[in-house]
């Protein structure tokens, strides 16, 4: 998985990619949890070709979002990986 | 962590043979002495295809893509491309049809033999937002084929 972004003095906004697989497929596959990310360009377009992507998933934590939210995103990320084979299903 | 087996339906739109044709997708690439090209995106998700077609007396003697997006849309235009070749227009715009169909969710689309490996695409009519992704090949293919 990679996380784009500064190193330092992050927000609660992180835009990521994993593996081969498209983030629309990620977005697609979170959905059916109810976990609700963004995927695309985000308005960034000369972004994502500069960085050499199709596109970015894009997860972003506020006020209402518990440590709870956080491990669904965790677990269906993990069951992404499974579907497409980059962790045992 | 909720680590339960992936769910039926997401399965079913992830289907091996999916994830094949969008790791190893057939006739990518530049075709030489294309008679027909069509370069097709969509905006809003980024998915680009450009297919070029070698037609000959009304018969379709070659087909190759060049393009990036989803595995949805991907792995549509790698089977698409294996099913056209030596197909006539008319039978490649009945194609087109059919897979619509089964867009829309028409079973007897999905169980049609004639639409080969794109059968395992049937899923996505459950999944509305995607359904773009998998025709996308297929509307530039009936942009380039019209008269």
């Amino acid at each position: 998985m990679t996380v784009y972004g500064p190193r330092g003095h992050r927000a609660g906004v992180v835009s990521f990619t994993y593996g081969d697989i498209h983030p629309h497929d990620i977005a697609t596959i979170l959905d059916q949890d109810g976990v609700c990310i963004r995927a695309g360009h985000h308005c960034t377009q000369p972004l994502m070709r500069r960085l050499n992507v199709p596109a970015t998933a894009r997860a972003s934590f506020y006020l209402y979002n518990e440590l709870g939210d956080v491990a669904a995103l965790a677990g269906s990320l993990v069951k992404a990986g499974a579907l497409f084979g980059y962790v045992p299903a | 962590m909720d680590t339960s087996p992936p769910e039926p339906r997401l399965s079913a739109l992830y289907q091996e043979l999916i994830l094949d044709h969008y790791r190893r997708p057939r006739n990518k690439g530049a075709l030489e002495g294309a008679t027909h090209s069509v370069s097709l995106n969509n905006p809003l998700c980024g998915d680009e295809i450009d297919l070029q077609l070698r037609v000959d007396a009304d018969v379709i003697r070659d087909v190759r893509f060049i393009g990036r997006g989803c595995s949805i849309s991907q792995a549509s235009a790698s089977m698409m491309t294996q099913l056209l070749k030596d197909r006539t227009v008319p039978q490649a715009l009945t194609l087109a049809a059919r897979m619509s169909a089964m867009m829309q969710g028409d079973e007897s689309a999905a169980k049609d033999k004639s639409l080969g490996d794109l059968r395992a695409l049937a899923g996505v009519s459950k999944f509305p937002v995607r359904i773009k992704c998998a025709l996308l090949p297929w509307n530039a293919l009936t942009d380039a084929v019209k008269p």
